[in-house]
């Protein structure tokens, strides 16, 4: 008897699953993200709840999706309206696949970003959506063991190690939190932050002997730096469990700190070093694939995401900056004023040095930055000679830019043709 | 000299007794704690998460399950969830026990090959297979389905279902089967009266295997389903950038289903217990 319920039980599960399975016609946000749980649901209730069509605001890995765009695009339908990603994701993809989105009437303030957005074609691929940037952020305790005459909105490298090795002392354990972790982006620090402040340039100059002197920073910072940072990918979570006491990560990597304890925390710009204060900003862009089912609503929401007041609520919801020109509203969270701050000092500072966002590696993006992973990982916690591993992956970076033909881009100087590894 | 004779034995029963407690206790431990931890930080509130040392009585802060309460689509994507697995379990079943009795009642050629072949289902990665399902399950209009995502999943419960099932047919003596025929039992009424009471607990076991696959897997879920999430896809992939004391909460919501549908089928893993000990 048991078994025949049970039977009757699936047959019935199986005719609702049928009948539930009639579609919807929200429109589909398919993006990598605003990812957090808080961040989803601050996008769906505060965000994407004031445009006139109703937006399934769905959030994935990579991975997923990535894939679920490719069987689309294979078969040449799709559910997808409306793709959020970062400037690294689109320009991996063919832009074919992409409609071009001039006639929108909406881009960035920023021309360098609607050049990055032409992903090498004439006409704008994705339109840019948010910015956002990597800073420093440390624990109010830590400020008392400061070098002496040290400015933390001018720290230089050699400041910063100094003062790492301050608080090493006087704690006894390291409490610098560097994220080194499998998910952490260690190399966006040196792509985009100690290349640029000692070299001048990230790929021409990445064997260079002022490289050699880069990497020793590095490794006089790693010895005060937690040895746990391997695992670490969220320095929030370090800073508010004090592991870290001084730390450098994304800026919406750092908001919940700001956000569950303002108080406690202060954010300041990177260090710079002999060559200016090198930093980076990070790029997200919205984009339609040519299977989007309905284009006009895809359009509209577009439109809808570059709209002033669009900008600030994605702002609030999400730690990042809006790319069209805006008043920004005096009640925003800690972590956005923490954050917006120590950005608005970085970006003007007499020794900035602006870099821009690698372009033009196409699917080779993830291999180049694993080049700069792998030597940390050599030099660093492996402990090998730094020119030796220097010339070593200088083969690895060369072999990359040939390939991809990649020209130079900010602080190297331009090129004709590939970037050169000199 | 008797007196150490006497005494030996029960010097090694009691030390026995002792490392078999010992045992107990740890294994019991070994589950039960990190699911005691996961409970306390779920009703805590994010500083008491973030401090050290923690405390081992919950302070019954509900502010991160409310947070998940208010989280638009979750119920939607548990049944979902819940509506996946158990199609998994019912169809990887009525595959896999046929597949079972007949790899261990008949001789056929091909048969070891049978055996390998299914594990390859296994071999390889969802990542590297999901692309080629997922285009075509768009073109066959099985795409975003509950029932779509169900197949990909008894696919990947199948070689654990049959091997199962195999293993227990053949612990069944043919005598038995024998016997019944001799007493005017078909071969199917052989089956259903003699051996299906006897293999009843294993396919419980095996139907758990199944569901708890399907509930776990997030990949081809998250590339296959689209308005019909499961509750892995919908939340497992936001996690792990989530903050600390929503990622135990989150875990929380994603152990206690599961959780509850292995407590109530225990039985039936306990009679299976049983026949091993036979």
């Amino acid at each position: 008897m048991t078994l025949k319920m049970k039977l009757a039980g699936a047959a019935s599960g199986l005719a609702i699953v049928v009948a539930a399975t009639a579609a919807q016609a929200d429109v589909l946000f398919w993006s990598t993200q605003a990812k957090p749980v808080e961040e989803s649901q601050a996008m769906r209730d505060q965000v994407l709840s004031g445009h006139s069509e109703a937006v399934d605001y769905q959030p994935n890995d990579a991975g997923p999706w990535i894939t679920r765009l490719q069987a689309e695009l294979e078969a040449g339908t799709g559910t997808i309206a409306v793709l959020g990603g970062l400037h690294g994701d689109f320009s991996a993809m063919n832009p074919d696949d992409l409609v071009d989105l001039d006639d929108l009437g909406v881009m960035a303030a920023s021309g360098t970003f609607n050049d990055l957005a032409k992903l090498g074609t004439d006409a704008m691929q994705y339109i840019p959506w948010m910015q956002a940037s990597y800073i420093m952020a440390a624990n109010k305790e830590a400020l008392q063991y400061l070098p002496d005459g040290a400015d933390i909105n001018a720290l230089s490298y050699d400041q910063l190690i100094e003062w790492t090795a301050n608080v090493h002392e006087a704690v006894g354990e390291p409490k610098f939190g560097f994220p080194a972790g499998p998910k952490g982006l260690k190399h966006r620090f040196f792509q985009g932050y100690l290349y640029p402040s000692y070299t001048n340039g990230v790929v021409r100059t990445f064997a260079s002997d002022d490289a050699v002197v880069a990497w020793e920073k590095m490794k006089e910072l790693w010895a005060h730096t937690n040895p746990a940072s391997t695992n670490f990918a969220f320095l929030q979570e370090q800073l508010l469990n004090g592991d870290a006491w001084i730390a450098f990560d994304h800026t919406s990597r750092l908001a919940a700190a700001f956000n569950e304890r303002p108080d406690d925390f202060v954010a300041f710009p990177a260090p710079a070093g002999p060559t200016g204060r090198g930093f980076m900003p990070v790029l997200a862009g919205v984009a339609i694939p040519k299977t989007a089912p309905d284009m006009e609503a895809a359009k509209a929401l577009v439109q809808y995401m570059l709209d002033p007041a669009t900008q600030i609520a994605t702002l609030k919801a999400t730690n990042f900056f809006p790319v069209v020109d805006v008043e920004l509203p005096s009640d925003l969270p800690p972590s956005v004023q923490a954050a917006g701050n120590a950005v608005a000092i970085m970006s003007a500072s007499p020794d900035a040095n602006p870099g821009l966002l690698p372009a033009g590696l196409g699917d080779k993006g993830g291999d180049f930055s694993r080049v700069y992973s792998d030597t940390f990982e050599r030099i660093v916690l492996a402990g090998q000679d730094i020119r030796t591993v220097l010339d070593d992956q200088k083969k690895t970076l060369a072999a990359i830019m040939e390939e991809s033909g990649a020209p130079c881009w900010a602080p190297d100087a331009p090129s004709e043709g590939a970037c050169p590894v000199e | 000299m008797s007196d150490v004779a006497a005494q030996t034995p029960r010097d090694t029963r009691s030390a026995g007794r002792f490392l078999y407690v010992a045992g107990v206790v740890f294994l019991v431990a070994w589950v039960l704690v990190p699911l005691y931890f996961l409970l306390i930080n779920t009703l805590s509130s994010p500083d008491a998460v973030n401090s050290f040392p923690k405390s081992f009585i919950p302070e019954f802060d509900m502010g991160s399950l409310q947070f998940f309460a208010g989280f638009e689509g979750m119920l939607g994507a548990l049944w979902n969830s819940a509506v996946v697995a158990a199609i998994t379990m019912v169809i990887s079943i009525t595959i896999s026990a046929p597949a079972g009795y007949a790899l261990s009642r008949f001789h056929f050629p091909g048969k070891y090959l049978f055996r390998l072949l299914i594990l390859l289902t296994r071999a390889f990665p969802l990542p590297l297979l999901a692309l080629p399902l997922a285009v075509m399950f768009i073109r066959t209009g099985l795409d975003d389905t509950v029932f779509g995502l169900a197949l990909v999943h008894t696919t990947l419960a199948i070689p654990f279902a049959v091997l199962i099932t195999y293993s227990l047919f053949s612990g069944i003596p043919m005598e038995l089967e024998e016997a019944a025929w001799t007493l005017g039992c078909t071969r199917v009424t052989a089956f259903t009266k003699v051996i299906l009471p006897l293999i009843l607990p294993g396919i419980a076991a095996s139907a758990i295997f199944a569901f708890v696959i399907s509930w776990n897997e997030v990949f081809a879920a998250a590339v296959l389903t689209i308005e019909n999430r499961t509750l892995t896809a919908f939340l497992l992939q936001n996690l792990d950038t989530s903050p600390l004391h929503l990622k135990f909460a989150g875990g929380f919501i994603l152990v206690v289903p599961a959780l509850i549908f292995i407590f109530a089928v225990r039985k039936y893993l306990f009679a299976m217990w049983g026949i091993a000990n036979r």
